[in-house]
């Protein structure tokens, strides 16, 4: 059997290619001139700006309409208090871990699996993930997202990232978990492994937005941009240090096209449901322990030894222990608990960065050790210093603000 | 009988695999999306048929993880009839691929996908030549429509591996 | 008719920067701006955000019309309505979340309720919505008219 070299290859091709195919007059149309609009710095920066809005005001506008508009109402009016009534003995702790808080008077604070376990995967994170995904699927299958990594990548390039790291970047804005597994379309180990640490650090997922929405409505915005700034400073500081190539990538760029209804519709149900047969679960697991936790001392035991160091070094109450612990299941879980504890506005803002830094929640855990158990290993040293480090500038920065 | 999907990053192969197995894997209009391999089933005339989807790769030269995949898959499947999905407004790049795999010896068939894109873009392919010169079956589908794809599952079953030297000959007649 | 639709782009273009630089000044000095039918956002993200959004579709307008018929300038024009649109589709659909639910009395807003969500003032960006629309017109007499011309020459 013949083997080519590469150049007879292209020769044979050439010859194939005269003798089948011709390639007729083809005029630009406005599509393509809109294409390269979206693709050309001057032009293309206002244009994303305008989608992020675009993006940004549907998001809190569907996520607003069911959570607020409905499932506030109907969690904390109706379901709330039908289970404090009909669950059976307000002293025992089948109650505290399934209904929670007898005092309670809304979903937040009870912190049952029943009661907020269900609020918060149901009437929080459902809504948000809906409308992220419809989002995400329109511009995926417009064509936009590969036009933004180019884009992106004039200027991410300044700070040694490639422009493709959007794709996964904007994938863990819905899920960390299928984001780590489109950081294989790298090419080398370390930006493979730069992209899939960062990602796991910085990028709150859309469940966590959603409950962030809830939550924090009016410091969500600084949340983000801490979050996002400490994405871009990380990245930097380790394609300096980690040693390997971070290759110059060609990004195909298709035709833009119309969406269709039945594509859209299907990969939004596909994923929602993939979202929730894993959310759903996790939830409600993290619910039970976090309550057997805290009914068995633990947390309060884990919170006085960590004081110190959450009190003195990152500046938030003790409290957040508790949180923390529910963070390694679900980060939405654990800033739902967060609203439920004391504080200043500035530590809430804090506490929230904390949380979504400090660790990934367990099924992004799970899919970084499929990629490597060096990986992940390394992976939890950046985090330990980044938690550390970004953690504590917060807490700097309030001080020199004299708010903490 | 089984089936292999091979070519470029966002040529159209979910989309022809899902629309040949009823699968629901996702396709998206950017390189990349598929990043793992998946099987499925058709039948074909009473007969059983495994497809498998897998990620797009350039060449057999796999330049990421990804890439690895499809081709790990390609040499573990060496009784598998190769579908190479090409862009149609795209030929060349496809084709070197496509001679990678016939090369190796594969039975190869054609998929010439994305042809309204390239009729769009006035690029006009003589079929019936390209078939004589690389003596494999190829069929110009447009997977999102489903055109072609009957034709290509029925021309792709009696396809047999064909050498280069023969190809070199005929594309100087 | 080129002539025609640069002075009519160039005057939408004129008002629409116009109305973002309202918008951002608005949300600088922190007050939110009504006169007759007209409100202007103060808020960071309607105001400032959408704000910018707008003055930017003004400059795409005003970069597009010089020699509008030609593809590449046109698809200026287009662009800056459809920042347009994706400002102004916004603020309609977030009208629409807002009019349905019924607050803290009932599930669903009274009809008199649902209905004056809806009534003015409006922001700039519905404001300038009907007048965007105009993109559309062009565009499809423009195609009119080359078909015509090669009809013409056959
Ligand atoms: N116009 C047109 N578009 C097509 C055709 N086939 C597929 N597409 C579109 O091409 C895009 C890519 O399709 P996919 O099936 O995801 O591509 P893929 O080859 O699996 O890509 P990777 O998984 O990245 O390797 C989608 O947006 C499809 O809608 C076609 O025949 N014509
Ligand atoms: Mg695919």
């Amino acid at each position: 059997m013949t083997k080519l070299d590469v150049d007879e290859r292209w020769d044979l091709i050439d010859k194939i290619s005269k003798k089948t195919v011709t390639f007729g007059e083809y005029k630009h149309t406005l599509k393509d001139a809109i294409g390269e609009l979206t693709v050309k710095p001057l032009t293309g920066i206002p244009i994303a700006i305008a989608v992020l809005y675009g993006f940004w005001s549907f998001f809190s506008s569907f996520a607003g309409f069911f959570t607020d508009g409905f499932f506030v109402k109907l969690f904390d009016e109706h379901w709330l208090l039908w289970l404090q009534e009909i669950f059976p003995g307000k002293e025992s702790w089948l109650y505290y871990i399934f209904v929670g808080d007898p005092s309670a008077t809304n979903c937040f604070e009870a912190f049952g699996v029943l009661t907020s376990g269900f609020f918060v995967a149901i009437g929080v994170v459902l809504p948000a993930i809906v409308a992220f995904y419809l989002i995400l699927t329109l511009l995926e299958d417009s064509g936009y997202l590969p036009r933004l990594a180019v884009l992106i990548d004039t200027i991410l390039h300044r700070i040694g990232l490639h422009g493709y790291a959007i794709v996964p970047t904007i994938l863990s804005l819905g899920c960390n978990v299928p984001a780590v597994a489109a950081t294989r379309v790298l090419e080398t180990r370390k930006e493979r492994f730069i992209m899939m640490t960062i990602l796991a650090i910085f990028i709150p997922c859309g469940a966590q937005l959603g409950i962030m929405k809830e939550v924090i409505p009016d410091t969500m915005g600084f949340v983000i941009f801490y979050l996002f700034m400490g994405y871009l400073i990380f990245g930097f500081i380790l394609n300096k240090i980690i040693p390997g190539k971070t290759p110059e990538m060609l990004i195909d760029v298709p035709p833009y096209q119309m969406p269709t209804a039945q594509n859209v519709g299907r990969k939004l149900w596909m994923r929602t449901s993939s979202f929730f047969k894993v959310a759903l679960p996790f939830v409600l697991l993290g619910c039970v322990i976090v309550n057997v936790l805290y009914l068995t001392g633990f947390i309060a035991w884990m919170g006085d030894i960590l004081s110190p160091l959450f009190i003195g070094w990152f500046g938030v109450p003790s409290e957040t222990a508790g949180p923390l612990i529910a963070a390694f299941l679900r980060k939405d879980l654990a800033v739902a608990q967060l609203s439920a504890i004391e504080m200043t506005r500035y530590q809430m803002i804090s506490a929230v960065v904390l949380v979504s830094i400090y660790f990934p929640c367990v099924a992004t855990f799970a899919m970084m050790l499929r990629e490597g158990w060096k990986e992940l290993l390394g992976s939890i040293a950046v985090l330990a210093m980044v938690v550390t480090l970004y953690g504590g500038l917060l807490h700097l920065i309030w001080i020199l603000l004299g708010v903490a | 009988m089984k089936i292999l999907l091979m070519g470029h990053p966002n040529v159209g192969k979910s989309v022809l695999f899902n629309r040949l197995t009823g699968a629901n894997v996702i396709e998206s209009n950017y390189p990349g999306t598929t990043i793992d391999y998946t099987k499925g089933y058709m039948r074909v005339g009473g007969e059983e048929v495994e497809v498998i989807d897998v990620p797009g790769t350039f060449s057999l030269d796999p330049k990421d993880k990804a890439e690895e995949v499809a081709v790990k898959m390609l040499h573990e499947s060496r009784d598998a009839t190769v579908i190479c999905v090409i862009d149609a407004s795209k030929i060349e790049r496809g084709l070197y691929l496509v001679l990678e795999i016939v090369e190796e010896g594969y039975s190869v068939a054609i998929a010439l996908n994305m042809w309204d894109v390239a009729e769009d873009k006035n690029i006009k392919i003589d079929v019936v030549n390209l078939e004589r010169i690389l003596g494999v079956p190829v069929v110009s589908t447009t997977a999102i429509s489903g055109e072609g794809i009957k034709e290509l599952v029925s021309r792709s079953r009696g396809t047999a591996p064909v050498e280069v030297d023969d190809i070199f000959e005929r594309v100087e007649d | 008719m080129k002539r025609l639709s640069s002075i009519y782009f160039g005057i939408l273009g004129v008002v629409t920067l116009a109305f973002g630089i309202a918008d951002l000044l608005v949300t600088i000095g922190g007050s939110g701006l009504s006169f007759g039918i007209l409100e202007i956002p103060c808020d960071a993200f309607r105001g400032g955000w959408g704000g910018l959004i707008i003055l930017s579709a003004g400059l795409f307008y005003l970069a597009g019309i010089k020699n509008i018929s030609e593809i590449h300038q046109l698809s200026k024009v287009m662009m800056g309505s459809i920042l347009i649109w994706i400002v102004a589709g916004l603020d309609i659909f977030a009208m629409i979340t807002e009019s349905i639910p019924g607050g803290d009395r009932s599930w669903f807003n009274t009809l008199e309720g649902f209905l004056e969500t809806y009534a003015p003032p409006y922001t700039p960006a519905i404001f300038l919505l009907p007048f965007s629309l105009v993109v559309f017109y062009y565009i499809l007499k423009k195609e009119r008219n080359i078909l015509k011309k090669e009809e013409d020459e056959e």
